[in-house]
């Protein structure tokens, strides 16, 4: 792999994402869920989760999630829009975010 | 933890005082109470992501699991110390210096480390032997006091004759270090009294014998303790001109000399009786003082007890606070050392506990009213004595002060009753003399 090409899927993961369905899906079916970049493929994702968390990744499935509106005194306004992504993890391997954060 | 089974303590005394206590708590007493603190906090955690009460435990415990545990541990410490030391019937003084240890199969266990009270045994309390300075008030102590009290008021007069000690000269002078001027070493019209220590030794001997209008060429050499470093141990030479000699008149005791004590129309006899009864309050007040202290150190050299460093450090500490005041110092910089007050602080530690001792012992308590009297002494130099009256009872720190000062004086009273008091006939002079440098000391 080329440096400029490590050097992208470095960029491709933000952070762990948290929440009630995550901790579900992780619970369900082996699931961890990323906060990624936007422009980010399910192909840069798999290898970024297992280059940089040394795991086995079978899939990937990503959700792009709008910005909520938000209102700045009289004019509205958004927030980033940003994509998640669900990462599912071979039996055996697993990632522990909580308390991490 | 409400269990009352007793807990597992094993007590060392590695000292006449220090004791090092291990105590050993159960395990899973701390898990249960961990589990339940955790339980709790799921209904209430706030965590992003989750609605409030809906965190899952797993989550719930992974986040404060750590937090929750230290939080047991410092409470499980704190309620078995205290079970344990009431188990032990140990009275420790300050607060114990606690160390976990290494916790090994089902246990948690920790070594505290502390001093106790010592147990005293009062001796000394019947037939204390105490000098007591007996001293009256003469004549010639009361013409001394007003002789002070002419000086005071004395008055200067241009004499033509050579400067004796006690007179006052006033002159310029230049100095010179070799060929140089320095600091300080020029005056012009400066008043000196002769004899007085006002200036350096061989200053103040070059000036005697001199006239009004003399110029004089003096060798003079700066004492080693010089507090100008650089001067200190120097040769210098000074160039004096003597513009006056003066000699110290005293006033004579006459009406103008009483008006000036508030005495319009009376005699020499109303001053000194005047003088009288100051000296004699001034006296009464040392009297007492001195009667504290003596009876207190004589109480003090009965009972030889030891007492704990904690204590000691604590009263350092408030010593310190205070002469900071005193200073009007803030910058904890420039404390006075620690090691100063570390006699004053063991004393003061003893006397007050031998003091509750004594107190427990007899059975002893608080005078209310002496506690009012002393308010009332204490506040009648304010400006308005009932409100700082109110200032003291709603000041308990203040309160305690006084109320301890009250005990203290009782329990002096009830020594001295009891102890073999032998007079010592003092001059006035003498006694005042004597309790200053007590004081001082």
């Amino acid at each position: 792999m080329s440096v400029v090409a490590q050097e992208r899927l470095m960029q491709v993961l933000i952070g762990p994402h948290v929440s009630e369905k995550s901790t579900i899906a992780a619970d369900q079916s082996g699931h961890v869920v990323f906060r990624v970049r936007r422009d980010a493929t399910k192909a840069e994702i798999r290898k970024a989760v297992e280059m940089l968390l040394d795991v086995k990744v079978v899939s990937v499935t990503v959700a792009r999630m709008p910005g909520k509106p938000k209102r700045f005194g009289r004019t509205m306004g958004r927030r980033q829009a940003w994509k998640k992504a669900y990462v599912r993890l071979a039996p055996g391997h697993e990632i522990d975010f909580i308390g991490a954060e | 933890m409400a269990s009352t089974a007793n807990v597992d303590v094993s007590v060392e005394a590695p000292g006449t005082l220090q004791r090092r206590m291990t105590v050993r708590v159960p395990s899973d007493e701390i898990e249960r109470e961990i589990d339940a603190r955790l339980k709790n906090m799921r209904k209430t955690a706030r965590l992003k992501g989750f609605r409030p009460g809906k965190v899952p435990a797993r989550v719930v415990r992974k986040r404060f699991g750590g937090q929750v545990r230290s939080e047991v541990l410092s409470d499980v410490i704190r309620t078995s110390f205290s079970r344990a030391i009431d188990q032990e019937r140990l009275n420790p003084a300050g607060s114990p210096a606690i160390e976990p240890l290494t916790s090994q199969d089902d246990h948690f266990s920790y070594r505290a480390i502390f001093e106790v009270y010592p147990e005293i045994e009062l001796k000394g309390v019947e037939g204390l032997a105490v000098k007591r300075p007996e001293v009256a008030i003469e004549d010639s102590d009361i013409d001394a006091m007003i002789d002070k009290l002419r000086a005071g008021l004395a008055t200067w007069e241009a004499v033509e004759r050579a400067a004796a000690p006690g007179d006052r000269v006033t002159v310029d002078f230049t100095g010179k270090i070799g060929k140089e001027a320095f600091e300080g070493g020029e005056g012009k019209d400066v008043p000196i009294v002769l004899g007085s220590g006002q200036v350096i030794h061989d200053f103040d001997k070059a000036l005697k014998g001199v006239r009004s209008g003399d110029e004089k060429r003096a060798r003079v050499k700066f004492p080693k303790d010089y507090p100008v470093e650089e001067l200190a141990g120097r040769k210098a030479v000074f160039e004096i001109a003597v513009h006056r000699v003066e000699e110290q008149v005293l006033p004579e005791v006459d009406d103008e000399f009483l008006t000036n004590f508030g005495i319009e129309d009376g005699d020499i006899e109303q001053l000194r009786s005047q003088v009288l009864d100051n000296m004699q309050r001034e006296l009464d007040e040392r009297l007492r003082s001195h009667a504290n202290t003596n009876v207190l150190e004589a109480f003090l050299d009965a009972n030889e007890i030891e007492v704990p460093n904690a204590l000691t450090e604590q009263e350092i500490d408030f010593l310190q606070a205070e002469a900071m005041r005193r200073l009007g110092a803030d910058d904890p910089e420039q404390a006075p050392a620690r090691e100063l007050f570390a006699d004053a602080a063991a004393r003061r530690v003893k006397i007050s506990l031998l003091v509750q001792e004594f107190i427990a012992r007899q059975g002893l308590e608080l005078d209310r009213s002496r506690v009012e009297e002393r308010l009332d002494t204490l506040t009648a130099p304010y400006e308005n004595p009932h409100e700082a009256a109110q200032l003291y009872r709603s000041n308990r720190e203040l309160m305690a002060q006084v109320e301890s000062a009250v005990v203290q004086d009782q329990v002096v009273e009830l020594l001295t009753e009891r102890a073999r008091v032998t007079g010592k006939k003092m001059t006035f002079d003498e006694f005042m003399g004597t309790a200053e440098a007590a004081e001082s000391g």
